[in-house]
């Protein structure tokens, strides 16, 4: 009896969001398979990978491969220019770390000035990652989305304990893209998607980050986290969980020891840098085997070779 | 995989002519299917059916095992596609490649590499276990001599060679080893089965196409062979990830037997030259369906990472991932840096150690054994107490291995402060923070050493050591109950209505009287009696049958203080009947030793089928019911080791002359949020203890944990009804819940365990 292989493709489908505008439009979500199962139908889209710079601007760019790619830059948005030129970078993520009330505290209006040069300076699509103080991200996201109106951004995120005022602003008022996200808990994820489109946010605003970790620290939570949303998303039909998820792996994965250690205090692990892309390469590659429609990384070599995976794979 | 009745019935001859002794064809079809009679039993069944049969029942995928002694690893054996949905068994394993092409030196080389990586992480070793020998040359005796190579470093060695000739010169050479043969294909595969079966090692098995492989395979297993692993390389990385799909999938949820065998994943092939993107490959194939990766290195940049990735995505969901308990300086701490001490549930020490990293302060970090739970709920269980410390604190020595006497404790275990100091007089005992984040804060402003100087400033150097208690020594009952302040009974205009102990009627344990409860354990510190009998009052007028009566691990006082419960509430309410809920054994005898029988035997609440199994035997001794969590270490991970636990238990019990009746099972309610898919296991659990005969009970509102208060009564009572429908007999619930309890009262009237009148509520 010779092999007959199964195909495996749903009549549900995770809703294709688009982020910015114009030729360098990009697309998360639309397919109706599990992460690169191309063979069961065929994917439209893409997974996308978008590179985070900080508001700290070059202060990021501690390694050697950072500061090459970097080179010649004064500014955040220099570097969001540069960021077009790298292979594989489907959008812009501006990361607003120093709004922290409890780090830097930049003012709103600081960070606003920031977001609007870093528009001027690209065309790629733009997603605004706030300081994950749930006040002061409310306000950030309210006055980012007023001033880049019409640019089709998304911001990230908005949270249980402020999703009415960043839905309310940055979805409804200002028509952009709204990051919903739960810490690697699907029943909160679906809560917080129910409770924002009963708030009039469009389901098809919405894209999820339900929660991250680097390999090896809890892993195994946004693995299955991202498992059970697919599950419920195509095999059940689960409308509430249809929206296409993006996931921050740089912001983790740039902070684990392994990355950090120099090598002088760690002499046999070898080159800090290299230690850091894989374990970026590795986080990334793992999310969108699972689940993820888009991933935030930082590095050009880990960004080249999780691009090439996915031109690979689809 | 279980097999339906209807399929074996199918293949049954159909004449109802009752030699097996069942009434017709189908009953005993479906009791086969049930595993209750052997198919045996049948002088009709074919044998092809029989053959049938026993492939349907067998497991879908094969564990198969390469390697030898130390160095064996078990490969498949999985039953499900994603973790979730139970749990993966065989973790993925990586090899480095080889070739005959390479000269000494290269190959030396390359193998010192590999052997550089070599760690242990979270009580698991992290190296490279295979290496995979590539035949380029046709040459025998050199693909033999690499293999040797292998196997001399404790490797498993993949012998990659397509020649049968020259495939069993390396094979004879290693195969006590237990080598893998990676190089049968459809034109090959008789010669190289010979090769393999010879030797008795595990046969690889390359194909142009899937459908080539699964041909292959078929042809392999009808000779016989059933020690294979498929290379699902394909011409890219594409067509390798299809393959792997496909492969597993076919296995697991298409019942296709001849694909059930474990994987190797050439990345060599699939993405020559370019490390970084096999890395990427790497997390894939670890994530889906990869059994053997191979990649050109694994240096600890790579292992770093993959070897973390695969250690989480094998974790079992429902066993905690554990830390080895012992001391990790942080920070470069010394013998006099101070100590901070938690638990060795996986995640708490990886927020804790990043906490403290961050804060660069030096730090002995001191991780006890609490059975991988939480702080909390690991001091609930009693995994985490003074006691448990000071075994940790003698086991590691630490009065000697550290001069600092500054310990700092979890903020979230503030009450074991005095026990903890009382039972480690030399060091100074601080609260930390209660939660990981407050940390570096701590740290960096010395609030420890500060604490810890105020402490020791309170110590006077004479201060009476206290009695040591002997914790084996019998119980002078009449000295506890000399010891504990006069009961008084007060009218709190409630009494506890007689009851017939042999009453059908559904048994409600009242959970209100928990120390978990701020009032209740402040109460508990100071023998204050008014909260208490508040809440047994409430409870009582409720309906509740029993009360539970928790009053946390009491390491200090623990008889005195269940003595003076137990009293308080049997003489306030008449004889009310309780449920003993303490880890500390002597509190439960004691309390036992006072309690009045009359409206019913007391409950030990708990024992489980692992270290808490010796409270079937407290029970026995006592007379008294015993709640039987079917658990060891961790829940059970389906009903298969649910009865297993269940049926441990009930020998015990048995063999010490109780009575079954008496061993009250408790399938362990779970989370409806984190575990939806998991609670008609638990329902289906309840109606087997039923089909025994069996009572059943447990924390049944647990399902609730975490929804908003006004869903859970909702929940709560349509479970109840489900679980009264499958048999449950008993639930620790809490009384208060109106519309529970309405259920209870109205599912009790369908089961005919109560006769119905228009007020049967308000009886």
């Amino acid at each position: 009896m010779s092999f007959v292989p199964k195909k495996q493709a749903f009549n549900s489908k995770i809703n294709a969001v688009t982020l910015g505008t114009g030729d360098k439009a990009t697309v998360l979500g639309g397919q109706n398979v599990l992460p690169f199962y191309s063979f069961d139908a065929a994917i439209e889209n893409k997974p996308k990978i978008g590179v985070e710079i900080t508001d700290a601007g070059m202060e990021l760019c501690t390694t050697p491969g950072m500061q090459e790619f970097y080179a010649g830059c004064t500014s955040v948005a220099d570097m969001a220019k540069r960021v077009e030129s790298m292979p594989g970078a489907s959008f812009v993520c501006i990361h607003l770390e120093g709004a922290d009330p409890n780090g830097e505290n930049k003012s709103v209006e600081e960070c606003v000035e920031l977001c609007k040069s870093v528009a001027a300076a690209t065309e790629l699509p733009i997603v605004v990652m706030g300081c994950k103080n749930v006040d002061k991200d409310a306000e950030l996201f309210s006055k980012v989305s007023e001033a880049l109106a019409g640019k089709n951004i998304l911001v990230l995120s908005a949270r249980e304990e402020n999703y009415k005022t960043v839905g309310a602003s940055a979805g409804l008022a200002y028509g952009q893209k709204v990051g919903a996200e739960s810490a690697v808990d699907i029943n909160l994820a679906k809560q917080l998607n129910t409770v924002m489109t009963q708030l009039g946010v469009n389901a098809g605003s919405i894209v999820m980050n339900a929660g991250s970790a680097a390999a090896g620290y809890g892993y195994e939570y946004v693995a299955s986290t991202l498992d059970r949303i697919k599950a419920a998303a195509l095999q059940q039909g689960d409308a509430q969980l249809q929206m296409p998820i993006i996931t921050p792996v740089s912001p983790d994965t740039w902070g684990v020891k392994e990355s950090i250690m120099p090598e002088a205090e760690m002499p046999e692990w070898g080159n800090q840098e290299e230690r850091g892309v894989e374990m970026e390469i590795t986080t990334a590659a793992a999310s969108l085997a699972c689940g993820s429609d888009a991933v935030i990384m930082r590095h050009p070599a880990a960004v080249a070779a999780v691009s090439k995976m996915i031109d690979a794979l689809i | 995989m279980a097999v339906k009745g209807l399929d074996i019935f199918k293949l049954s001859p159909k004449t109802n002519c009752k030699e097996c002794g069942s009434p017709t064809c189908m009953a005993f079809c479906m009791k086969v299917a049930q595993g209750a009679v052997s198919i045996d039993k049948c002088p009709h069944m074919s044998d092809e059916a029989k053959a049938l049969l026993s492939e349907a029942t067998a497991p879908p995928m094969k564990t198969i095992t390469v390697g030898a002694g130390d160095n064996a690893h078990k490969l498949g054996g999985e039953t499900v596609l994603f973790r979730h949905e139970k749990t993966l068994v065989s973790r993925n394993l990586f090899a480095v490649p080889l070739c005959t092409c390479m000269d000494d030196a290269a190959v030396d080389a390359a193998l010192a590499e590999m052997a550089k990586v070599d760690y242990e992480r979270i009580g698991e070793r992290e190296y490279v276990e295979m290496v995979l020998v590539h035949d380029e040359k046709g040459d025998g005796a050199r693909l033999a001599a690499l293999a040797q190579k292998v196997v001399a470093m404790g490797r498993v060695a993949i012998i990659d060679c397509e020649n049968a000739d020259v495939a069993k010169v390396a094979v004879e050479a290693v195969k006590d080893s237990k080598p893998i043969l990676n190089g049968a294909n459809a034109a090959n595969y008789e010669a190289m089965n010979a090769v393999a079966t010879a030797a008795g090692v595990t046969l690889g098995v390359k194909g142009a196409s899937i459908e080539e492989l699964h041909d292959t395979f078929a042809a392999l297993e009808k000779a016989g062979n059933k020690n294979l692993v498929i290379d699902v390389t394909g011409k890219d990385a594409k067509e390798t990830l299809a393959n792997a799909v496909m492969v597993r999938r076919a296995a697991l949820k298409d019942g296709d037997r001849t694909f059930g065998y474990p994987s190797i994943v050439n990345l060599t092939k699939v993405a020559p030259g370019d490390i970084h993107l096999q890395t990427a490959y790497a997390a894939l194939f670890t994530v889906k369906y990869g059994s053997i990766i191979v990649m050109d290195k694994v240096s600890y940049a790579e292992s770093l990472p993959l070897h973390g990735l695969r250690q989480n995505i094998y974790t079992d969901p429902q066993k905690p991932m554990k830390v080895a308990p012992g001391i990790y300086p942080m920070n470069g701490a010394t013998a006099d840096s101070p100590c901070m001490l938690t638990v060795d549930f996986a995640l708490t020490y990886f927020l804790v150690s990043g906490e403290i990293e961050r804060s660069k302060v030096p730090v002995n970090l001191l991780i006890t054994d609490a059975s991988g739970m939480s702080v909390l709920t690991a001091w609930a269980a009693g995994k985490f107490s003074s006691s448990s410390v000071k075994k940790f604190f003698d086991e590691f020595d630490l009065a000697n291995k550290i001069n600092s006497r500054t310990l700092v404790i979890p903020g979230k275990v503030a009450v074991m402060k005095g026990e903890i100091q009382d039972k480690l007089p030399e060091w100074n005992v601080v609260v930390g923070t209660r939660e990981a984040v407050e940390i570096v804060k701590f740290l960096k402003d010395g609030e420890h050493e500060k604490a810890a100087a105020a402490v020791a400033a309170t110590k006077t150097t004479t201060a009476p050591k206290k009695e040591e208690v002997n914790a084996d020594a019998p119980l002078d009952f009449a000295k506890i109950a000399a010891s504990i302040p006069k009961i008084e009974v007060v009218d709190m205009g409630v009494t506890y209505k007689t009851r017939n102990v042999e009453s059908k009627k559904f048994v409600t344990i009242g959970e209100r009287i928990h120390c978990i409860s701020p009032v209740i354990r402040e109460a508990m510190n100071t023998m204050n009696p008014e909260p208490i009998l508040k809440r047994a009052a409430e409870q009582i007028a409720a309906g509740a049958t029993y009360l539970d009566v928790n009053i946390g691990p009491a390491e200090s006082n623990g008889p005195e203080l269940m003595t003076w419960a137990v009293k308080l509430l049997q003489e306030n309410f008449n004889n009310v009947p309780l449920a003993l809920d303490t880890a500390n054994k002597k509190a439960i005898e004691a309390g036992i030793a006072v309690y009045n029988r009359t409206n019913g035997k007391p409950i030990v609440n708990s024992a489980d089928a692992g270290s808490r199994i010796s409270n079937i035997d407290l029970a026995a001794a006592n007379d008294a019911i015993v709640i039987a969590l079917c658990s060891a270490d961790g829940i059970a991970k389906d009903n298969e080791e649910r009865m297993t636990h269940c049926h441990h238990m009930l020998d015990r019990g048995m063999a010490l002359g109780m009575e079954a009746d008496d061993l009250w099972f408790d399938p362990l309610f779970l989370v409806v949020k984190g575990m939806q898919d998991k609670q008609m296991d638990v329902l289906n659990a309840i109606k087997m203890f039923s089909d025994e005969g069996l009572k059943s009970t447990g924390g049944l509102s647990n399902n609730s944990n975490g929804a908003p208060k006004a869903i859970r009564p909702i929940m709560d009572s349509a479970l109840v009804a489900m679980c009264m429908m499958q048999g449950l007999t008993s639930a620790i619930v809490n009384p208060c819940d109106l519309r529970l309890m309405e259920t209870i009262k109205s599912c009790d009237i369908f089961k005919n365990n109560e006769l119905y009148s228009d007020s049967y509520l308000e009886a």
